[in-house]
């Protein structure tokens, strides 16, 4: 049989009918459908904590980001959400900045905090652990932000992004040739 | 840049079968030129890496969509036949779009916890299944070829979470459709030295030597075939049960029909892409973690202590009870850095960059050699053995990963299906445990590995599962 064509016919009756099934006049059961996926799955960045859904929507709190530049970037922030989060929803400038979407396989939304900050975070998983071992210029108080959420007892932190060290290799290339 | 030169390669490759040896090579290379060094394999020239610093300097420097190869055979198969790219075959924008709907509902450990009871469901037919096994050796005890069995269970559970169905892999007869996969997988990995290599001869080549292409071409057939089957069935379920005006309440398959982010044959070619890339993984993983455990009875010895005394002697466990059995994790991330599954990888260089002093231009092929950085004792000590306990952390500030070995590898490309094998793998070896003492037979052989496009058990592993007696 053509593939391609019978290819073509099913993506056909599959749009048409899902279309059909999924469209909002059709019936009550979409709705409930949309709204139980929409429950079933964490979105995107998302805290783990699912508090952001209990926490109030008002913006009453702040985080300051020291970015690499030594720039302070100040940014208010929703109780239960995540730094990742409010790094995000913010557009803040930091290069490279949780690049899985808090997905724990990158460790790029590394944050230092300050000793004090750091005792009144909520535990850390073996799987952040074990992506923050990985982390670029790592310390005793670091944290993954897309495993943090804000909460009242940390408003007003600062935390800080570790800059970037150059590499040492740079600066002593040897040989230029490639072959 | 030293290397082996093209002549030595070819020799290395095609007269000593150095394919199934890749990983020694890799060794060897290093032992005789270092720790970054190039070669030419046919047109193809590589610059092998096997430092964990270059290795985190490679990953790191990642931008928005990595290349780990050129996928050019997947490419061209899948236009011939009008079918999309998944997540391995694809790149670019086309890559992210699907990587960022995929993760975000496969890839977060809370996601994958959810299927604890569906993976203990296929745990507890495993489990059945070595009973049967074992009943029909001489001493009742033995069960050969381990990974016959595991790739069985591995592949009933990952199609429990990417199809929301049962295969009926683990019964005593597998259904006429997973035998017919199964063959058309082992051709894909039969033919792996030609079919994986059949994009590498040159196109006009083909009319001479048309085998190769067409075995590619048929075994991806086969593989296309049976995720369309189990996605096309779930697409059939979903509609019925709106007919009826029932709420519709399913995992991946279903919430991705559903939202449409993808189109179908998107997900015709990631369903089939991830079973591929979840099947034989996992087996091979579990089939080693069996042969270690056997080799090993005082680790195992410890490993169940901690089972029976944080969790119990046979209570099922679920995703949230296995942080209380740190050794488990152990046993999982020892038994990868002795038998990564993958020994090596690959990147292609986004950019110029400098690695251990030499300018590498854009759009070099790296191969990064994870078997080689896994067994250097510059990054673990007795390295060549097996000692789960250095996995484990005394103390929040115990630093145990380190960039020498990264089975899953790291950042934005990384296994999207990390999180799916170790809870496949976690919940498995502790019911095994609880159940078992894995001891060694004497059917039990020594076992190397080979690589067979991964790195596989080179011969059979025979171990008996003993069961466990009271106050043991
Ligand atoms: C012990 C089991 C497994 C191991 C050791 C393993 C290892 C790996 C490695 C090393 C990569 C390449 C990552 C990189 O290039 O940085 C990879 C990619 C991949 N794996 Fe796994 N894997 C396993 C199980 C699975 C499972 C169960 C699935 C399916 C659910 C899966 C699906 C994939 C996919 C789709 C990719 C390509 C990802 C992309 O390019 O975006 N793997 N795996
Ligand atoms: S964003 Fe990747 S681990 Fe946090």
């Amino acid at each position: 049989m053509n593939m391609a064509r019978s290819v073509s016919i099913l993506r056909r009756t599959f749009m048409s009918r899902l279309h059909g099934a999924m469209c909002p006049k059709s019936n009550a059961a979409t709705q409930v459908l949309t709204r139980s996926y929409m429950r079933s799955f964490t979105t995107s960045a998302k805290c783990q904590d699912a508090k952001s859904n209990i926490g109030s929507s008002e913006e009453n709190l702040t985080v300051n980001f020291i970015n690499r530049n030594g720039e302070t970037l100040k940014a208010t922030a929703k109780e239960g959400e995540s730094l990742l989060e409010v790094v995000i929803r913010h557009h803040l400038n930091i290069d490279g900045f949780g690049a899985c979407e808090g997905t724990l396989a990158c460790s790029t939304c590394h944050l230092i905090f300050d000793q004090k900050a750091y005792d009144k975070l909520s535990s850390v998983t073996d799987e952040e652990m074990d992506m923050l071992d990985l982390a670029f210029g790592l310390s005793d108080t670091s944290r993954l932000g897309c495993q943090i959420c804000m909460t009242k007892a940390i408003d007003g932190i600062t935390v800080r992004v570790p800059t970037e060290v150059s590499d040492v290799r740079r600066d002593q290339v040897e040989k230029q040739n490639k072959q | 840049m030293p290397g082996p030169s093209t002549l030595t390669n070819l020799v290395e490759f095609f007269w000593r079968d150095g394919f199934s040896r890749i990983h020694e090579l890799q060794q060897k290379h290093i032992h005789e030129y270092g720790r970054i060094f190039k070669s030419r394999f046919g047109f193809q020239f590589v610059v092998s890496i096997a430092d964990r610093d270059m290795v985190a300097q490679v990953l790191r420097a990642e931008k928005d969509t990595p290349q780990r190869a050129s996928m050019e055979s997947w490419q061209e198969y899948r236009d011939l036949r009008g079918r999309s790219t998944g997540l391995i075959s694809a790149e670019g924008k086309k890559w992210l779009t699907m990587r960022s709907i995929l993760r975000q509902r496969i890839l977060k450990p809370r996601d994958v916890a959810v299927y604890s009871g569906e993976i203990n469901e296929v745990v507890a037919d495993l489990i059945k299944r070595i009973q049967t096994l074992r009943s029909q050796e001489v001493d009742g005890e033995t069960v050969t070829n381990v990974n016959d069995l595991y790739f069985k269970y591995s592949m009933e559970a990952v199609a429990t979470i990417l199809y929301e169905c049962r295969l009926g892999c683990l019964n005593n007869d597998v259904p006429q459709q997973t035998l017919d996969y199964i063959a058309a997988l082992e051709l894909m990995f039969s033919m792996f030295k030609t079919t994986m290599y059949a994009g590498a001869i040159p196109k006009w080549l083909r009319q001479f030597i048309p085998k190769p292409w067409e075995e590619f071409c048929r075994s991806w057939d086969g593989l296309f075939r049976f995720s369309q089957i189990h996605v096309d069935n779930q697409l059939r379920e979903i509609e019925s049960q709106m007919e009826k005006g029932k709420e519709v309440k399913g995992g991946l398959l279903t919430s991705l029909l559903i939202s449409k982010e993808l189109s179908l044959e998107e997900l015709y070619a990631n369903m089939t892409e991830m079973l591929l890339a979840g099947v034989d993984t996992t087996s091979f993983t579990l089939s080693w973690a069996t042969y270690l455990l056997a080799k090993n009875p005082q680790i195992q010895q410890t490993v169940y202590n901690q089972i029976v005394e944080n969790l119990g002697k046979d209570v099922v466990p679920t995703a949230e009870d296995i942080p209380r059995v740190p050794l488990v994790r152990a046993v999982l991330k020892e038994t990868l850095r002795l038998f990564p599954v993958l020994p090596g990888n690959g990147r292609v260089t986004q950019e110029d960059m400098v690695l251990g002093g030499y300018l590498i231009p854009k759009g070099t092929q790296l191969a990064l050699c994870h078997y080689s950085t896994s067994y250097d004792k510059e990054y673990f000590s007795a390295a060549e053995d097996f000692q789960p306990s250095r996995w484990l952390r005394h103390g929040y500030l115990d630093r145990v990963e380190n960039f020498g070995s990264i089975p899953f590898g790291y950042g934005i490309r990384s296994c999207i299906g990390r999180r799916v094998a170790e809870l496949e793998i976690h919940l498995v070896l502790i019911q095994l445990l609880q159940k078992f003492e894995i001891r060694t037979s004497p059917k039990t052989q020594s076992v190397l590995p080979k690589t067979h496009g991964l790195l596989c058990p080179a011969g059979a592993i025979n171990v008996r599962y003993t069961d466990r007696r009271e106050g043991q």
